[in-house]
Formats: structure tokens, sequence, C-alpha cells
């Protein structure tokens, strides 16, 4: 077994000794825990690399690409748990594309966060939080896989509540959190689950992992008392998990909240990685998913790929309509994750895993570029970050906007660009589902609605001339300036400005990749997808003429250049004048408008439903435990106290029989002290003696019988 | 009769000897040398001569050394005693250096004489199967500590508090020897193995059960057993702290072990039953009421305590409880669990004191509400109370949790399903929960309460703190990998026949 294999583990552990360490760091080592947090994402990265190129080289020699390596970790019973880490083409690939992102958003946030006093602890939770995201990947065990998830949500957690003397980042933090763990129950349940039945939690072991056929058949085998295959009932409860951590319809709502956040945190977690866990998992669990009863070879989806796609479907359709009435430019961008999730989630269901995975991977690119960019843009705009309050920003800062265009064509799927392959790839699949074709229409119009959304971002930001000075007064949106970044930047002044190279190199570097990244996954030279699927790979350029490629792709086309002329017709026409000047889609429809600016309501509708119903029925436990919980006990501990009340009065008075007083208070005069100590002892010895006498007659009484 | 061989003796006393050596070596050099010099100085002096004999007697006393029995069991050397031995002698060395900066006394050498006369004693009491060896070396540990315990002449309370112990240790020890000689009478032999023989026949005769009565009333004193245990708090109290950690810790150790031996030897086959519908007389009844009462006595009463150190008492006869569980399962296992206990409490108290040294020196006492706002006035030894107060709880993974876990486990594997067992370990596991409200108590005082408004740093001598430190140290050690001392107890209980 090569070392790389053996040696996964380290590129988690690096990260981890540097979050370690500069925890212990006192606040003033800036440099020390930005370097450690950069050089350990930097080692990790070229281990990242070792690891994809020995990938490579199996593949390249015919063997087979899939190396785990298992250890037992502790033993219960007769059982021993193990953990272990697993190297195939998908972890290869997740490692890269993380470490890599990874490694240029640690970079990005030296600029970005050179003026907050916070910066060691900053870089502490980021390296964390990688170390655990690069665990999630590499986890060849359920269980250290569900760890490492949690500690994913738990830095989370830490880095959206980052700047926490604020109210609001505070609440979001607790959002996510408990959104994403309402979530994780049903996952740990699905754990659980899959343990009871097969009796191992690792993915693979030479047959007798849970992943395996063996396995798979045995969960197949089964029912359960409401007539769903155990198989099935396991991967819809882990696939909850995913939903809660990918910020699926409907427990979405945390992550347009989670923006609260440093933008780098925005662009690392809740954009290119952590939301991307929730896809991983499914596509890591993805024989458990598309398990199915049918005769193999038939054209079947099993009951938690439609649910998988369903879901998708309609978080696509669902955070690209929401995106449209957002003027926080991150909010836009958060739900534009939310939709681009979705798209995964169907890409997955309908096309496999090779599908929904290149889509994460070049989503997590130029959706990472984006919230770079925007983290630019806030920064060079000292800390606004309302759209209608920005504009012109195109030629003060000449490449955050160039750098900013490339991935905003590329989230849109403007042909060629590595969005366009990818986005496809997914409607392809969609149009040739075999259960029905509402996904792809649903995923073609949240096409459309992206471009649109985009379109009249860019067109916000980067035309006119600024609007900065201006005041916002629409009510409903103020909400929308906050100031995040401002709260601890002390530019002082309100002139925009080009950010540091710190800053823009990485949104140089990741826009090369925005670019390119899809040519790796073209239907003719689709390397991607046979790396992943371990498939033989040929160059065919006919195949753009096969099984309907080419209709759909030019389909998807104009559905692009239609929302990109949409955006141009509502607002590139005649530049935005003013901060307060209505909408101009809102102008058709204000109602419709007001709707999608508050996200359907869902926030309004949980908070009426499940947070009051919890709020009942904590009431009612609060009830409970102060008047009939807390009395029974107090009754106890009365009972108790008055015990122990009685025994120290019989021990100090009716034993000591009064004799403290004497030797504290009167006289040290010896014969006086001889006489109480004597006293004294006598009640002591008596107490002695009548301990013989008991023991002794009930000894021999006994004795006797 | 066997003639004594002494050179076999003196090969097998080494320790004691070189004990005794430097006992008189400290108290000659304090005397003729140091009469002048400054208090601490003469202390450090004392001590540091004291330790080197005692490192030197454990040199003699580690593994591989000389074994062997004398006369039957009079005096005798095995893996074993070597252990305890070892234990003791390491107590002793720690309970020198707590001292060292003491002002209690001018008379240092005679304090450090003292301490290793009674060292000696434990070191003899523990290597004995012989009633009149243990009487003897019982004595000579009781009469030391009985003067260490009034060694604060300018204190009326010391004085108050050695009084009493002497009296009622006095009184105790004649209740056991009268038991030793019911014992004598009976089986015309003072050797634990030849008593057993001779008295075990069922039903007891009646004067066999009183002088069963009378050696546990005898050794409940020393192990400060309720209802035996009226001293505790007084001298506990009373006593200057080196003194009183010494007594609740080495010799704790020294009367647990040789306890253990003299019933389960020396009273092999009178065991007796205590269930109800098998009452059988014997000990272990006896011991099962003493052990029920500490528990009960000692963590009740401990909750209205207001001084630490009478909350330490209290918590001494309440630990004394759980220990005396052992004695009723009696087996390999419940002594290795016994030692482990007694080892580990050790630690735990001996760190206590070591922080009431610092503490009462500059509070004026030890007012556990005085404690208040200790963390930000002494934050090194506030985190070691927490360390110890927690251990004596049993909270894990510090030593004291597996003391007791091991103890309860090693009791209830003696006979499982024994409903007399598993109450009595429901019941210590619901004392051992009040227990944790008084010492929570002591916690919240210096961790949660403010400090008085004018309060300063406590400052605490450098030497202390290491050696608190090295206690808090072991504690955590030993709770967090049991196995370093447990496999090593075992081991030499099964080598030496126990």
């Amino acid at each position: 077994m090569n070392w790389i294999v053996r040696n996964l583990w380290l590129i988690p552990a690096l990260p981890l000794f540097a979050a370690g360490i500069s925890a212990l760091a006192k606040q003033k080592n800036r440099a020390l825990a930005a370097g450690l947090a950069i050089g350990s994402m930097g080692i990790s990265f070229l281990l990242a690399l070792c690891a994809f190129a020995h990938v490579l080289v199996l593949r390249s020699s015919g063997q087979a690409t899939q190396q785990v390596f298992n250890f037992p970790w502790f033993q219960f019973g007769n059982d021993w748990l193990s953990l272990g880490w697993v190297l195939n083409p998908l972890t290869a690939v997740m490692l890269v594309m993380v470490t890599f992102v990874g490694l240029l958003i640690f970079i990005f946030s030296v600029g970005y966060m050179e003026h907050d006093e916070n910066f060691t602890r900053f870089f502490c939770f980021l390296a964390l939080f990688a170390s655990a995201m690069l665990g999630v990947i590499i986890s060849n065990s359920l269980l250290l896989l569900f760890m490492c998830w949690e500690i994913v949500g738990l830095t989370s957690y830490l880095l959206i509540g980052f700047w926490y003397f604020k109210p609001s980042a505070a609440a979001a933090a607790k959002k996510a959190f408990i959104t994403t763990r309402i979530g994780d129950l049903p996952f740990f349940l699905g754990i659980v689950w899959l343990y009871s039945q097969t009796g191992t939690l690792l993915f693979y072991n030479n047959g007798a992992g849970c992943l395996e056929p063996t396995a798979i058949t045995h969960l197949l085998s089964q029912t359960t008392a409401i007539g769903v295959c155990v198989a099935t009932g396991i991967a819809l409860l882990i696939f909850c998990g995913a939903i809660g951590k990918s910020g699926q319809f409907p427990l979405h709502v945390w992550l347009p909240d989670a923006m609260e956040g440093p933008t780098p945190v925005s662009a690392l977690i809740h954009a290119a990685t952590m939301v991307a866990a929730g896809v991983f998992l499914v596509a890591r669990v993805y024989p458990l998913m598309s398990a199915h009863n049918g005769i193999a070879g038939m054209l079947t989806t099993s009951t938690a790929l439609q649910a998988v796609t369903w879901i998708g479907a309609i978080t696509a359709l669902f955070g690209s309509l929401v995106a449209v009435a957002q003027f926080d430019i991150k909010r836009i961008l958060a739900y534009s994750t939310v939709s681009q999730l979705g798209y995964m989630m169907m890409g997955l269901g309908v096309g496999g895993v090779a599908v929904g995975m290149f889509h994460l991977i070049t989503h997590a690119f130029f959706k990472a570029l984006l919230f770079l960019g925007a983290g630019s843009i806030i920064h060079g705009c000292s800390g606004e970050q309302d759209i209608r309050r920005m504009g012109g920003i195109r030629k003060l800062m000449p490449i955050t906007f160039l750098t900013y265009g490339i991935a905003m064509l590329a989230l849109c799927g403007f042909p060629l660009f590595s969005g366009f392959w990818s986005k496809d790839e997914i409607l392809h699949a969609a149009h040739h589902w075999n259960i029905s074709q509402a996904p792809y229409y649903m995923g073609a119009f949240a096409a459309l609605l992206t471009a649109f959304y985009m379109t009249r971002q860019v067109f916000y930001v980067f035309a006119g001339s600024s609007r900065l000075t201006e005041e916002v007064t629409d009510a409903s949106h103020a909400a929308a300036h906050t100031d995040a970044h401002a709260a601890d930047h002390h530019h002082g002044s309100s002139a925009i400005h080009e950010s540091p190279a710190v800053m823009t190199v990485p949104l140089a570097l990741l826009s090369v990749f925005a670019l390119l990244l899809g040519f790796f996954g073209t239907p003719a030279w689709p390397w991607f997808q046979s790396f992943l699927d371990d498939s033989p790979l040929a160059v065919n350029f006919g195949a753009f003429g096969e099984g309907g490629i080419l209709p759909v792709m030019l389909i998807s086309s104009v559905i692009v250049f239609l929302g990109l002329g949409l955006g141009w017709w509502f607002y590139g026409r005649k530049p935005i004048e003013s901060a307060v000047a209505p909408d101009a889609v809102g102008k058709l429809s204000p109602p419709i408008f007001t709707v999608l600016g508050h996200a359907f309501y869902f926030d309004a509708f949980y908070g009426a439903t499940f947070i009051r119903l919890n709020t009942l029925l904590s009431k009612i436990s609060d009830w409970l435990d102060r008047w009939v919980w807390s009395g029974a006990v107090k009754t106890i501990t009365s009972l108790v106290f008055g015990f122990a009340h009685l025994d120290n009065f019989l021990d100090t008075n009716v034993v000591n029989s009064g004799f403290d007083e004497g030797c504290e208070g009167v006289s040290l005069s010896g014969q006086i002290l001889s006489r109480l100590q004597a006293g004294r002892v006598q009640g002591y010895l008596k107490i002695v003696a009548g301990a013989l006498i008991v023991f002794t007659i009930v000894l021999l009484w006994k004795a006797k019988i | 009769m066997s003639v004594i061989n002494y050179g076999q003796l003196l090969q097998l006393a080494w320790p004691e000897i070189i004990l005794t050596v430097a006992a008189l070596i400290a108290l000659a050099a304090d005397l003729l040398f140091f009469r002048q010099s400054a208090l601490r100085t003469r202390f450090l002096v004392a001590a540091s001569i004291a330790s080197i004999g005692c490192i030197a007697a454990i040199f003699k006393l580690l593994p591989g050394s000389s074994e062997g029995m004398l006369l039957g069991g009079v005096f005798l050397s095995n893996p074993a005693t070597h252990l305890v031995q070892i234990a003791l002698l390491v107590i002793a060395i720690l309970t020198l250096f707590l001292s060292v900066d003491s002002t209690f006394t001018d008379h240092v050498g005679e304090f450090v004489l003292l301490i290793l006369l009674a060292t000696t004693g434990m070191m003899f009491l523990v290597a004995s199967q012989d009633l009149l060896v243990i009487f003897i070396s019982l004595e000579l540990l009781s009469l030391s500590v009985y003067i260490l315990a009034g060694f604060d002449k300018r204190s009326s309370r010391s004085a108050e508090a050695a009084l009493k112990y002497f009296l009622f240790g006095g009184m105790s020890a004649a209740f056991m020897l009268f038991g030793f000689s019911l014992l004598y009478g009976f089986s015309n032999s003072t050797n634990l193995v030849q008593i057993a023989s001779a008295i075990h026949a069922v039903p007891l005769n009646p004067l066999v059960i009183l002088a069963i009565v009378t050696t546990v009333i005898g050794f409940g004193f020393k192990i400060a057993a309720a209802p035996f245990h009226f001293w505790a708090p007084d001298v506990y109290q009373g006593a200057p702290t080196p003194s009183a950690a010494f007594i609740a810790s080495g010799s704790k150790v020294a009367s647990f072990f040789i306890f253990f031996q003299v019933l389960v030897i020396g009273f092999a086959g009178a065991e007796g039953s205590a269930t109800l519908h098998h009452f059988q007389s014997g000990w272990v009844p006896v011991i099962v009421t003493v052990a029920v009462a500490s528990m009960l006595l000692g963590n009740l009463v401990a909750i209205t305590q207001t001084s630490l150190r009478r909350l330490l008492a209290y918590s001494a006869v309440a630990h004394a409880g759980y220990m005396l569980l052992a004695y009723v399962a009696h087996s390999e296992q419940s002594l290795a669990a016994l030692l482990y206990y007694v080892a580990t409490y050790a630690l735990a108290t001996l760190g206590i004191f070591g922080i009431l040294t610092v503490t009462e020196k500059q509070l004026g006492n030890d007012k556990i509400s005085d404690l208040a706002g200790l963390s930000r006035r002494a934050p090194f030894l506030s985190a070691c109370l927490f360390i110890f107060v927690l251990s004596l709880a049993g909270i894990p993974p510090l030593s004291g949790f597996f003391a007791k876990f091991l103890l309860f486990t090693a009791v209830l594997a003696v006979s499982p399903g024994s409903k007399l067992l598993i109450g009595l370990i429901i019941f210590a596991i619901g004392m051992s929960a009040v227990s944790l409200y008084y010492y929570l108590r002591v916690l919240k005082s210096a961790f949660v309460a403010d400090p008085p408004a004018d309060a300063t740093p406590i400052q605490s001598p450098m030497l202390l703190q290491l050696v608190v430190g090295l206690l808090a140290a072991g504690v955590v050690a030993l709770g967090c990998a049991p196995d370093l001392i447990l496999n090593q107890i075992l081991k030499v209980i099964h080598a030496s026949g126990l």
C-alpha cells in the first residue's frame, strides 16, 4: 500500500495541529496564526495532490482505484469499533478542491480580516473547520464522518457568530446550529439503524463494509413495518442530514442568515465546502442511496434517489426565485447557493455521482470566487452590503469586476464557462429521467432566473455611478444594510478602493478555474465523469450529437441568453439613478416581489408554527420542572437536611454536651480545661462502650439461635 | 519454638533501621548545629535529612529486595508489605516538605523525629502477623501521633485535641488489648494464622465474639469509623496542619491495611453472615453496621460543617465507610481496590491540607466561607484544590472516581447477585451523591463567591506549590491511568499470597 494511503490522515491532522497551536497562542500572535493556518493548508494541498496523483497512477496502471486503511478504535462487548479512511477518486477530487479553495480563501482572509482584533481566533477556527471538513472527506466510517460532520457544524457556528457582539450574528449562528441539528438527528438515527442492521459503519472493508454488495443485499431484503425497504429508510434518514447541512428545502432557512459571518467564511463554508458536505454525503453513500430491488440494468430509480431529486429540484427553483428579490449582495449569493445546491442534489438524483459532483466542484470555484469578490467589494465600500447603494464599482475596482464577471457568467451557465458544462449535464440527465419531466422544467426555469438575478446584481453593483452616500429609506430592506464588516473596519474613509494584492491574487487564480474547469467534463471528453465512475475515457466529439445532448445544450444556452437579456432589459438599459428608486422588477408586481423578498415568509411560518410550539412545550417543561420535579427534589432535600441537622445536633449537643463553648471562650486554665475535656471524652467513650455492648449482645444472641 | 536468626532480622529490617537512624541524625543535627538558624532553614535541613533516610529506605524496598518471614509471621517482608511501606514513606516525605514553611513550633528536630518514628511504627505495623508486634507498633504509631497532634504548644486547641485523641486512643487500645488477650487465652498463640485455626468453630464462642467486637473498636478508632470517630473532627481541627495531614493520610493507610490482615487472616472462618435470612455471628455483620453508620453519619454531618478541616474529618469518616465495604468482600481484588482507594485518598487529603497551610496562615482560619474568591487570589492552589476535592467526591477522570469504581466492582464481583452487597453498593453510591453537595460547597466558595473587597493575592511558597502540584498531578495521573499502580498492587498481593 502506498504511503499516501497510510498517511492520508495527515491531511486533516495538519490544519488541526495549526488550530491547536493558534488556540493556545496569544491574540497578538497574528502572523503565527495566519502562517500556521496557511502553511498547514499549503502542505495539506500538496499532500492532496499526491493523493490525487496516486489515484491517477493506479487508474492508468489499471488497478482498483479505491484503497482503504482501517484500524480498530476500541472494543465494546465482543465487537471492535473500527475507523478508517478511504482514498478513491471521489475523495481525491474533493481533497484537492477543498484544500485548494481553502488555501486561497485563507490567503484572502489575511487581507480581509487584517483590521479585526480577533484575527488569531479567526484563523484558529478556519483551520479547525478545514481539518473537520477534510476529515469528512477522507472518512471510511460513517461514525468518523459524523464526528467530523459535527465539528464542521460547530466551526460553522463559531464562525457565523464570529462577530458575536452583533445580536444578529449571534442569532444567525444559533439558528444555523439548531437548524442543521434538526437534520442531524435523523442522520444519527440512520447511522444507528445502519449499524444495528449491518454491524459495521465502515463504508468499505474488503467486502464486509456497509456500502458493499453483501450489506446492501441484506438491507434490501429487509422490510420495515410500514412496508418500506430498510435500505430506503436508512438512506432517507441519512439524506435528512444532507438536507440540513446543504441548506435544502425545507431546512434552508439558516443559510441566508449565515451571511452574518465574515465574508471569507461565507465563501469557504457557506458556499464552497461545508454546504457541499451534504451533497458529498449523498455521493459517498450512493450505493445505499441507489439500492433498489429492481432487476439490475433496468431503468429503475430508488425511492431515496427520487426524494433527492424532488427536494433538489424544489430547492433549485425556490432559491433562484427568492434571489431575484434580494438587495443584500451576500444574501443574493446565499440564495443562489441554496439554488445551486439544489441542482447538485438533483444531479445526484437523476444522473449519478459524477453529474452531481461535477457541479459541486465547478460551483465551489466560481461561488468561492463570487463570495470573495463580494468580500472585496464590501471591503472596498467599507462595509456596505446593500447593492442599491453600490454602483459604478467597475471602474474603481477593475480586477474585482473582471473576476466577478467571470464567476457570474460561470454561475449563469454561459456557454463554455465551467458552470455551463456542469449545469448542462444535470439538465440533460433530468431530461432523460424516467420518472418525470418536472425536475427538468424546474431546473431550466431556475437556470433562467439564475442568469436574470446575477445580471441584476452585476448591473446594480458595477454599472452607473456610485450611490454610496445616499440613504436607503425603504424600511422593509433596511436590514439588508448590515455593518458587518464596518464593525471592525477602521478605514474611516468612504472612498471606494481596489483591494490589496493578497485579496486580488486569489480572485485571479480562482477565476482561471471558473473559466477552464468545465473542460474536464465536456460530453466530448468526459474525463471527470470517467474518473469518478472508473470507466474508460475517449475523446469523442461526436458525443455532442448523441442522446439529445446538443438540443438540451442549445435550449439551455438560449435560456441563459434570455435571462441575461431580461436582466439587461430591466436593469442595464437605463442606469439606476438612485438608491431609493424602486426595483425595476418590483414595480411589475409589488406584492409578489415582497413575498419573494421575504423568501416566501418561511421564517415567519416557522416562527408561527414550530418555534411557537417549541416555546409552548418549553414553557410546559419549565412549569413541570419548577413545580413538579423541583418540588419532589426539594422535599427530598429538606428531608435529608432535616436529618443532617438532627444528626449534627445529636453529635454536637448530646455527645459533646455543650463543651465547645467552654474551651473556646472562657478560660485557658488547664484545670478547667482538663475537667471539661475529661467530661467530653467520657461522652465519647460512653458511645463506644454502648457500641461494644450492642454489638456483643446482638452477636451473642444471634449466635445462640 | 524456633530460634531467631538475627542476621536475617537485620537483613529484613534494614528500611526501619535506616529510618530510625535518619530520625536520630535529623534530631542531632538540628539540636547540635542549627539551633540558632532561621526556622525555615532548620525545617529544610531536618526534612532533607529525613527524606534522604526515607528515600534510602524506599530503595531497600524496591522490587527484588530480600523477602522472608521470621518466627511464623512475627516479622515478615514480602512484596505487598514493601508496596505499602513505600507508600507510607512517600507520604512521610510529602508531609515533611509540607511542613517546611510552618511556624507552629521551635522544636523542629523533635517534630521530624516523631514523624519518622510514627512512620517506623507504621512500617512495623504492616509487616507483622503477630498480635503482640501489631499492638506494640500500633502503640509506637499512636504515641507519636498523639504528640504530633499536640505539637503546637502555643495553641490551646492543639493541646485539647491531643489530649482528647490520647484519652480516646488509650481507651481504644485498652479495648483492643482486651480482645487480643482473649484471643491469646483462647488459642494459646499470638500468631494470626494459628488464632484463626483455633476460633472458627460455629457457633462462635462468646469470648471470641467479644474479642471480635473489641478488635473492631480498637481499629475502628484508628481508621475513624463511626461510632469511633469522635476524636477525628477535633484532631483534624486542632492539630498543626502537617500533623493533621499525616494523621489523615499515612496513619490511615497503615491502619486500613493491617485491619484487613487481622480480620481476614486472624478471624478467618469467623466471618459470619449479615444477610437477614442467614444471619450468622461473626465480624462481617459488625463491619457492615460500622460501614453503614460511617457512610450515613460522615456524609450527613459533613453537610452542616462550616470549617474545612472538620468537613474533611467527617468526609474521612464517610470514606472509611466506603473502604470498609472492601472488608465485607474480603477478596484479593477488594484488597487491591482498598489499597488503591486509600492511597489515592491519602494523596488528595494531603493536598488539601497542603493548601490549608497557606490559606490558614493568610486568612487566619479554615472557614469554608473565607475561601471566597480563592480562585482569583491563588489560581494555582485553587486549581489544585479543585482536583483534590473533585477526586474525593469521585468525579471521573480523577483517581477518586476509579478508586470508588474499582472498590464497588470488586465488592460486587465477590458474590454476584448478593442482595446485601448490591444494597450496600447502592447505599454507598447514594451517599456519594450526597457528598457531592458538601464538596461542591467548598469549590463554590473558592470559585464562585466574590473575594472580600480588601483581598490581596495570596502568597504561597514555591516549595509548597511544587508539592501540592505534584500531588495534584498524581491524583490526575492515577485517575487517567489507574493501571499504573493497580496492576502492581494486584501482582504483589498475588505474589504475597494474601
